[in-house]
């Protein structure tokens, strides 16, 4: 193990100017939110307060809906290609003003700017641009069927890619000339009301794209609203759940993006320095606030050791810190809330009879931290096994025979994602074909791309998002 | 001579059977009455328990064997095509309106029998992603799918309910109420078209007794309805489905591409490529 240390490279925060308080973005300008309720919104490397940001009621949500209401009148008349001209605009925009962005969603989110820098952003844009191109060409997408926009779409979208998950919902959405209520988590609202500027910027018409901050009980009114003909929702299966429960028997669009406990498992006769990497990428990117994060680990009985031996060393050299320092790999817990939960399930799973190893590392004073943090001798009814952690915690489950590979890894009732790691061509197609999952990394993980549809199966939800599969969430088939 | 009059029961597995309450409900028709099976919750349990084997057997078969199984079914119905009209006339329709629609049903199910080798080409594609990686969308069935048939007494309606689910692989619990005697008639032609066991079960009876069942049933992956039921009804499905976010369709598509899109699952595979 070397003892070299890295000199700090900060990104500068003066780049971004953040306002002491937000309104809401409707009907095409900021507007004084209705509810007059605040709450602050904190980075939580350092919990210092950024700003403030409105939890929006009924009436905020009423406005929002009413503008995109009013808004689709336009939108809907606006001829294709024009309304691919804003996207391959708001692309652009997003890529000149992108290291602004990343600065400010590193702050908000505590992620690593090189994350926030080299992934999030450039897929932003890339996703603005690849469903421009969509919009006028929606008539060959899917066959000579008649496919029509929902209308007023309600978008709900987490905290763990902010900027990415507005990106993912609004570009589809707007290109299949749908328009949109967005509402952000709240703790992380910051890019997606600096993404309003944008829109306004480029002159999308009033009332296309309609953003309303707040908490559940936003997300509530926007669930709920009479008005609303489709709602795109990504988080917890907890929530859709209830979401889907609360739209039973109306007519409203469902599509839902929700949790997973992804295996990714590695044969013995794996490229094991790769797999390594791939593992250790799966797990602790984005601090492990990933749904499809691979945070089951099965590996095959023969390799272990060496393989968690490779493993420790590898995580050891994961440098915890400070999110805009650019040679951060491990950024800070998203929230405290986030911190709570993760250390209650890992300490359940200790309780349990896990042996759990952690980085040797120091952890700054003030934030949320934790760890990267890997379980051995688990037994798969372990909490730590089928609970979704969403954090830095890696849990490692073994198996003997590639059956019994597939059997432990769909033992689950989530189908988000899972990875294959083996030399052997036919094994990852055999594999592949009996993983009851939306997306699988063979020797790869966590590879993301606006073409490429993502979604779940099983309780991991329904839809996909990306990709020509994608523009199916947002059209429906006339009748 | 006394005629002998059929007694319809619903197809599992297989098998006829006669629902396990024993009890059963009449449909009476212009020349005769029928009193079919009251499918029971237990009955809905065991046809799942059959559908989930016959998805596998259904899955274990090549396109190219399933395309064929669909157009036996096609064949099966054409060759006892009189004995259809006669049913349906006997159900109130003209014989001009019962021909035609047999001829429609044998036609849709034609057309379904040549989409199951082809539809994954229509639906799944490689993706242009920007960077070394192989990346296709592969397609797949959802698995075991209820299906609820219209009240149309129409062959051709019953089975647009039954194929779009089929033809991309997944196992059918077909269930009918008012046009049930057509469904139960249709099983006779399923059973002698090589479909193996639980693949397609045919049900009847009444759909709000066993609506809480099927919405809360967690091995039914998909619920179909392609009939206008009652508000309540869709929130109790609703409800219990979300329960473990059952995928449910209300009066899906049922022509063309857009019709089996309900009843598949997107799966992306990623690779790297390198020397």
């Amino acid at each position: 193990m070397n003892n070299w240390e890295y000199s700090e490279s900060i990104e500068s925060e003066k780049i971004v100017n953040i306002e002491k308080k937000y309104g809401n973005f409707i009907d095409g300008k900021f507007v004084t939110p209705k509810s007059k309720q605040y709450i602050d919104t904190i980075s939580p490397s350092t919990e210092k307060i950024l700003s403030s940001i409105s939890i929006g009621n009924q009436q905020d949500v009423d406005y929002a809906v009413a503008s995109a209401k009013e808004g689709l009148k336009k939108w809907s008349k606006t001829n294709p290609s024009e309304r691919a001209k804003y996207l391959f605009k708001l692309a652009r925009l997003i890529q000149e003003r992108s290291r602004e962005f990343a600065v400010l969603e590193s702050l908000d989110g505590g992620k690593p700017i090189k994350e926030s820098r080299d992934f999030d952003l450039p897929q932003v844009a890339q996703n603005f641009f690849y469903y421009a191109g969509w919009a006028d060409k929606l008539d060959i997408a899917w066959g000579n069927e008649q496919y029509k926009p929902y209308g007023v779409v309600g978008q709900i979208i987490p905290w763990n890619f902010p900027l990415l998950m507005l990106s993912w919902k609004v570009a589809p959405a707007l290109a299949t000339g749908n328009t949109v209520v967005l509402k952000p988590a709240e703790t992380t609202p910051l890019t997606a009301l600096l993404f309003a500027e944008l829109c306004e910027e480029v002159g999308l018409p009033d009332g296309v794209f309609n953003l309303v901050t707040g908490d559940g009980s936003t997300g509530s009114h926007l669930v709920n609203h009479k008005d609303i003909k489709k709602i795109a929702f990504t988080g917890s299966t907890g929530v859709g759940k209830y979401i889907q429960k609360s739209l039973a028997g109306k007519d409203v669009g469902l599509t839902l993006e929700l949790g997973g406990k992804a295996a990714n498992i590695v044969y013995s006769d794996a490229a094991l320095d790769e797999a390594v990497e791939g593992v250790v990428n799966g797990i602790f990117f984005n601090q492990g606030h990933v749904c499809c994060a691979g945070s089951r680990l099965l590996v095959q009985e023969d390799i272990e050791e060496k393989f968690i031996k490779k493993l420790e060393k590898r995580m050891q050299t994961l440098n915890v810190g400070n999110p805009l320092d650019k040679n951060t790999d491990v950024g800070a817990i998203n929230s405290k809330d986030q911190l709570d939960k993760i250390e209650k399930l890992v300490n359940e799973g200790v309780a349990d009879g896990g042996d759990l190893f952690q980085i040797e590392c120091e952890l700054p004073k003030n934030g949320f931290w934790f760890k990267p943090s890997l379980f051995t001798s688990v037994q798969a009814n372990y909490k730590i096994a089928t609970e979704e952690i969403f954090g830095p915690v890696l849990t490692t489950l073994t198996f003997r025979t590639p059956e019994e590979a597939v059997e432990i890894a769909n033992n689950t009732e989530y189908g988000l994602s899972a990875g294959i790691w083996t030399e052997k061509g036919s094994k990852i197609l055999w594999t592949a074909d009996r993983l009851e999952a939306g997306v699988i990394w063979a020797n790869t993980f966590n590879k993301f791309d606006p073409a490429s549809p993502f979604g779940g199966y099983k309780e991991s939800g329904f839809g996909r998002e990306g990709g020509r599969h994608g523009l199916l969430s947002y059209l429906k088939v006339s009748s | 001579m006394t005629d002998i009059k059929k007694t319809y029961k619903n197809y599992v597995h297989g098998k006829f059977v006669r629902s396990e309450s024993g009890k059963v409900y009449s449909i009476d028709l212009k020349e005769e009455k029928y009193e079919i099976p009251l499918t029971s919750k237990k009955d809905l349990r065991d046809a799942v328990t059959s559908s989930k084997e016959g998805f596998k057997n259904w899955n274990q078969l090549t396109m190219y064997n399933r395309s064929q199984i669909l157009y036996r079914l096609s064949e099966m119905i054409e060759g006892n095509k009189d004995s259809y009209i006669s049913l349906l006339q006997d159900h109130g329709l003209s014989k001009l309106d019962s021909k035609n629609d047999i001829n429609h049903a044998i036609d849709t199910i034609v057309w379904y029998a040549g989409l199951v080798d082809k539809w994954e080409q229509l639906t799944g594609n490689l993706n242009p992603v920007a960077g070394e990686y192989f990346n296709i969308s592969h397609q797949e069935a959802i698995g075991v799918t209820f299906t609820l048939s219209p009240n149309s007494m129409s062959l051709n309606k019953l089975v647009k309910a039954i194929l779009p689910a089929l033809t991309v692989g997944c196992s059918v619990i077909n269930f009918s109420d008012k046009n049930a005697v057509i469904a139960l008639k249709l099983s006779e032609d399923v059973n002698n078209s090589d479909f193996p066991s639980g693949s397609l079960n045919l049900l009847s009876g009444k759909f709000e007794n066993i609506v809480e069942d099927v919405g809360g049933h967690v091995e039914i992956k998909h619920t179909a309805i392609y009939e206008d039921i009652s508000k309540k009804s869709k929130e109790v499905l609703g409800q219990k489905g979300s329960e473990s976010v059952k995928r449910i369709s209300l009066l899906p598509s049922t022509s063309g591409l857009s019709s089996i899109l309900p009843f598949i699952e997107t799966k992306t595979v990623w690779h790297p490529k390198g020397k």
